[in-house]
């Protein structure tokens, strides 16, 4: 970004020059505008936007990502939406509103269409006239930063496997960061490297702009599993961290008590953890970890053990703590696979992707809380998020510095039940259908929706495309086929597309026995995955390989046996014997 | 019905303390005769050496010996603990140390009790040359050496898997080092300590007539308690003398059992690592006492609560001000293990000395001895496990009489077999087999147990439902056994041959070689080697039977039992 334009800007805020920030803008290209907009708190956003004229506005839009556009559109008065709207170059506006999820477009069509109420200007004008000036000028400096950390693991066969490619990450003060992976994909080890708790491979971790080994960082963690000790009550939990810093009984009891209440668990002190139902053992978690007053509250999964109720419940209560300032907490980051969770609590999403983790997208989402799941906001969240993981090409950021050989195809963990359930029900809806709508139909969360999406994607069944899915002509024949047929179809489509199938088939065929142990595939796994990537490929191999009476398998001995009679030609062969 | 509200700090009304000082009562007389016995065990062990202690055959004297035998068994299971605590924690945290100190506790664990006796007999009594203590020491640690592996064992494996997040909340929320284990790794390695410290103890009780009297360098040392009185008694051959003792000792046993462990294993309840209630929680009267009393409440809230506070602030504020290991502990550290490095290449350069000086015949009796043990041991188990699998299993299914069961099975476990060996001795004999079948008899009533039991747990753990499939598919009996009931009480049934392999070697020593009405029976065997060697002072054969013996166990358990053990784990864990 340019320096002295960055300042300039800054300058005028800071003197509460709104024109004159303005004007900086206008003299930039839209790009380079659009990226100084975004580096603005989003109040400052929203104020400058209000001021601009419809032309700039319009520029601006087609620049920045449609669903920041989107939601800085909504800061202006129906009509004048409607003016910007009209001031787009007609390929971008179409590509603009190509972007949108249904819900959105639906929206804004309906708000474009409809008369302005009488009000509505004059409102937006008196919003203009009272223009505070800015009195933060720089940026506060991040409380965590880490510069270029990496990991890496033993691999089962000895070499080293990277879990963590180079990332650069800062956590500043007074914002929820929603980090989103799919399981496996190492955010619970990026969590462990900012907390402390492991040493990165690679690469510094700063904390206030000290080394983090150096410094006695004081953060909490809440676990998935709640980590409480179930020999010790609930008090005695909430008090173990006070304990650890030396606290003296009175005032550890006192600080322990109230922390339980502000949970609201006020008379459970006595009570063990083995009493409480799931969720009032994540109330102890929680309480143990905001006893210590964290300057960063680390969470790791922390509703995903919880009932769908529960969860909701137990982050509507933290969001209220955290929006009322009723805890001294200056930052909260918050590991997740749920995406509906990271755009309800994140201030920032950050997206990881895996093998290794890197860092696919790290953006805003300036919706004010509480959030509605239902809003077309929220909706165009949700699916920038699915379009942004089902898109491997959609990759911001340069590529990595040294080529990496060729990964080995990796299996989708999906059932071939699963996959003909998701293709039954994208032909039933016309063939094509916005991910999150599948996902709620299905009542499936991400994490288990992804794996069937791939699969169908790297069997030739449908496409994804921007969000969508997208059914293709062999998918539509299978969806519509009985089961025989499909178990055929599904065979072609596996020895078409599959290498590990595709190797044990030629493995066994190849030969005399027909049959081949196994372990045999675990070893050539075990070059390219972890252990536990290994066996759930192994046991996905076999799920495929068994519907598509490709080979059947012996528990007992541990081996693959090719299936004799799979198909006329075969059945021919083997009468020949 | 209200009583009139009195000022809370003195509500002393004197129906309530004299409630309180009834219950209170059998706790005031239990320390009472502590005290008492512990000064007579004091004037005792400050007596000089009077190493051949005539020991008398009238019951009267019975409780003397009892409370002597008591003594040695509870202070050994004391310095096991301590030792457990150490090596466990030293292992568990240190990765260097680990990779020697886990082998080494391998093979100690293989090593029997008689084989320590000769090097811990002499440095204790060079030790104390003039005073009882020496002789008492060097016994209280032959009964220690029985004791402490498996403790150790099951602590360093219960620190070893401390559920990750835990272990990591214990790290983030800064716990010093004695923090972290008093509150998290001790709790969680006290259920499997519990239980491994009954079975040592019941080891103690089963080596107790070993360790109390026997031969070194032509001294017929022998210490006033129930295993000598038992061992004189069987040299005696007087069955009158021997039902006595082992009704003593039964008695003491069953006693110990409900005043020590049954609390112990209630109070232990709460640090079962499961997040929901369990149905069926032990249960145990004396320990309700103990809670309700107020003495006891009191004296603990002034002693050890205070205590504990004060040192893990302490621990607590000197973690917080130091980060990483400070110089001198490293390099004291550093210092000890060059040391333990240097005694340990000594000690083999000395052992291999010894084992070179073997003449051909003692190679070739050691050798001939081995193969008849292994055989011996192979057999024994597999008679165990041709009546305990289908009793077990039969006992399982029904929960009822497991009910039943399972007390009495655990009453005559522990009753040590060594004691009954005369009995059954005096039985075979006069049936006329020597001791060749009369070993494996004793050794089958020494590791069967161990079997029983865990075929039992097997059995009661198998889902319900599983056995209704059965039943729906109208499985026959033998498709039955290998589909369901085998797999099912597999990984249990591992676990009980492992614990029964292990001690059916440490018994060989006891079941092949006894001394009864003044002769010595013995068959071939490793085990009676080891025996014969030590009363003969012979430490060259004594030494070489031991590696030998120490050999084979470990190369059987790596070999066989844990293959078996993983293979368990994996494909017969029935998830329920
Ligand atoms: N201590 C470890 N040793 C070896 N591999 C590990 C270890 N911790 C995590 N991994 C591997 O790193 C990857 C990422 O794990 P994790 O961070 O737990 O993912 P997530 O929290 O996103 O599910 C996984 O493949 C996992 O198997
Ligand atoms: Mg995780």
């Amino acid at each position: 970004m340019n320096p002295p334009v960055t300042e300039k800007l800054r300058a005028s805020l800071s003197q509460g020059k709104w024109d004159q920030a303005v004007a900086v803008l206008q003299r930039l290209d839209p790009d380079a505008a659009a990226d100084l907009l975004m580096s603005l708190p989003f109040e400052q956003q929203q104020l400058l936007f209000r001021r601009m004229t419809p032309d700039l506005a319009a520029a601006l839009v087609a620049a920045l990502p449609y669903y920041h556009a989107y939601v800085l559109l909504h800061a202006r008065p129906v009509d004048e939406m409607s003016a910007i709207v009209d001031r787009m170059n007609p390929g971008e506006r179409l590509q603009f509103f190509d972007e949108l999820p249904e819900e959105a477009w639906q929206r804004l069509m309906d708000e474009l269409a409809e008369k302005p109420p009488a009000g509505a200007a004059r409102e937006g004008g008196a919003a203009l006239e009272e223009l505070p000036a800015v009195s933060r000028a720089a940026p506060a400096e991040p409380i965590i930063e880490a510069r270029h950390i990496e990991k890496s693991f033993e691999r089962p066969d000895g070499g080293q496997m990277q879990v963590i490619a180079p990332t650069d990450l800062s956590v500043e003060a007074g914002e929820i960061v929603a980090l989103l992976g799919p399981s496996g994909s190492g955010k619970s080890t990026l969590l462990r490297i900012l907390s402390g708790l492991t040493p990165p491979s690679a690469g510094d971790v700063l904390w206030h702009g000290k080394p983090l080994a150096e410094s006695i960082p004081n953060v909490a963690i809440v676990f998935q599993s709640f980590a409480l000790f179930p020999w010790l009550t609930v008090l005695e939990n909430v008090e173990v961290p006070l304990l650890a810093r030396g606290m003296k009984h009175e005032e550890r009891h006192r600080r322990a008590l109230g922390t339980l209440a502000s949970v609201g668990l006020e008379g459970f002190e006595t009570a063990y953890p083995k009493d409480l139902s799931g969720g009032m053992k994540q109330r102890v978690g929680f309480a143990r970890a905001l006893a210590v007053e964290p300057e960063i509250l680390f969470m790791d999964e922390p509703f995903s053990a919880l009932d769908v109720l529960t969860a909701e419940n137990l982050r509507g209560e933290l969001m209220e703590l955290w929006t009322g300032k009723k805890i001294p907490t200056k930052s909260i980051f918050l590991v997740t696979h749920n995406i509906e969770e990271a755009v309800l609590l994140g201030d920032r999403i950050i997206v990881l992707g895996r093998n290794p983790a890197r860092i696919r997208a790290d953006f805003r989402v300036p919706l004010p809380q509480p959030r509605d799941r239902h809003s077309a906001e929220f909706l165009l969240y949700v699916d920038y998020i699915y379009k942004l993981i089902t898109q491997p090409e959609l990759q911001p950021g340069p590529p990595s510095e040294r080529p990496a050989k060729i990964p080995y195809q990796m299996l989708p963990h999906a059932r071939p039940g699963g996959i003909a359930g998701l293709l039954e029900l994208l032909n039933d809806h016309g063939g094509r259908e916005d991910l999150y709508h599948v996902a709620e139909e299905l009542r499936l969360e991400v994490d288990d929706l992804l794996p069937i999406v791939e699969a169908t994607a790297l069997l030739g069944f449908a496409k994804s495309d921007k969000g969508d899915l997208e059914i293709t002509p062999s998918g539509k024949t299978f969806a519509e086929a009985d089961i025989l047929a499909r178990r055929t179809q599904f065979r072609d489509a596996v020895l078409a597309n599959v290498t590990l199938l595709q190797q044990m088939h030629r493995a066994l065929t190849s030969k005399s026995d027909h049959a081949m142990p196994v372990e045999f595939f675990r070893d050539i796994l075990d070059e390219h995955f972890a252990a536990l990537e290994v066996q759930r490929q192994i046991e996905t191999a076999l799920h495929w390989g068994r519907y598509g009476d490709i080979f059947t398998y012996d528990p007992e001995t541990d081996r693959l046996l090719l299936d004799q009679p799979v198909s006329s030609a075969d059945a021919g062969s083997a009468r020949l014997h | 019905m209200a009583p009139p509200v009195e000022p809370k700090s003195l509500a002393w009304s004197p129906s309530s303390s004299l409630s309180s000082l009834l219950r209170d009562l059998p706790i005031v007389f239990a320390a009472l005769a502590l005290l008492f016995s512990f000064l007579s065990l004091a004037r005792y062990w400050a007596s000089p050496v009077t190493a051949q202690a005539p020991i008398q055959l009238n019951p009267g004297a019975l409780p003397r010996y009892a409370l002597f035998s008591l003594a040695r068994i509870i202070i050994a299971y004391a310095f096991s603990l301590m030792l457990t605590l150490v090596y466990a924690y030293v292992a568990a945290h240190n990765a260097r140390a680990e990779r020697f100190l886990i082998p080494l506790l391998d093979t100690l664990q293989s090593i029997p009790v008689l084989s320590f006796l000769p090097p811990v007999m002499v440095s204790m009594v060079a030790l104390f040359p003039t005073r009882q203590l020496g002789v008492e020491l060097g016994c209280i640690l032959l009964i220690l050496t029985g004791q402490v592996w498996n403790m150790t064992f099951s602590v360093y494996a219960s620190m070893k898997s401390i559920p990750r997040e835990m272990a990591e909340a214990a790290q983030t929320y800064r716990l010093s080092w004695w923090q972290r284990f008093i509150q998290l790794e001790l709790p969680y390695s006290a259920i499997g300590l519990v239980w491994n410290s009954m079975m040592s103890v019941a080891g103690g009780w089963f080596f107790l007539m070993a360790c109390e009297m026997f031969v070194l360098e032509n001294h017929d040392l022998r210490l006033p308690g129930l295993g000598s009185y038992l061992q004189t008694a069987a040299n005696a051959g007087d069955t009158r003398a021997i039902l006595w003792g082992v009704v003593v000792m039964v008695a003491v046993i069953v006693l110990m059992d409900q005043v020590v462990w049954r609390p112990i294993i209630a109070w232990s309840e709460k640090f079962k690592f499961e997040q929901v209630e369990a149905s069926q929680t032990p249960h145990s009267p004396v320990l309700d006492l103990l809670r309700r009393s107020r003495i006891l409440s009191r004296t603990v809230r002034a002693t050890v609560a205070p205590a504990r506070e004060t040192l893990t602030l302490y621990f607590g504020r000197q973690h917080a001000s130091s980060r990483g290991g400070r110089g001198w502990t490293k390099w004291i550290a550093r210092l000890l293990s060059v040391a333990a490095l240097l005694g340990v290449l000594y000690a083999i350069a000395k052992m291999t000395g010894m084992l070179a000086m073997l003449s051909r015949p003692e190679l070739r009796s050691i050798f001939v001895g081995a193969g008849a043990t292994f055989l011996r041991v192979e057999f024994t188990l597999l008679l165990a496990g041709l009546w305990t699998i289908p009793v077990g299993v039969y006992i399982g299914l029904r929960p009822r009489l497991a009910a039943i069961a399972q007390p009495i099975a655990q009453v005559a476990a522990s009753v040590p077999a060594t004691a009954l060996f005369p009995i059954v001795l005096l039985f075979l004999i006069r049936l006329g087999g020597g001791l060749g079948i009369g070993s494996i008899v004793l050794l089958l009533l020494g590791t069967q147990w161990y079997i029983l039991f865990n075929v039992i747990a097997g059995a009661t753990a198998i889902p319900t439902d599983l056995k209704e499939v059965c039943d729906v598919f109208g499985l026959g009996r033998v498709e039955r056994w290998r589909r369901l009931l085998l797999p099912g009480i597999f990984p249990y049934l591992i676990t009980g041959f492992v614990t029964a392999s292990g001690g059916a070697w440490n018994a060989s020593i006891v079941a092949e070689y006894f001394r009864f009405q003044n002769q010595t029976f013995s068959t071939t065997g490793l085990g009676a080697v080891i025996s014969h060697a030590t009363d003969s002072g012979n430490f060259r054969v004594l030494l070489g039977a031991t590696v030998v013996m120490a050999v084979i166990v470990v190369t059987v358990n790596r070999l066989l039992w844990r293959p078996l053990y993983a293979l368990a784990n994996t494909r017969f864990k029935l998830e329920g």
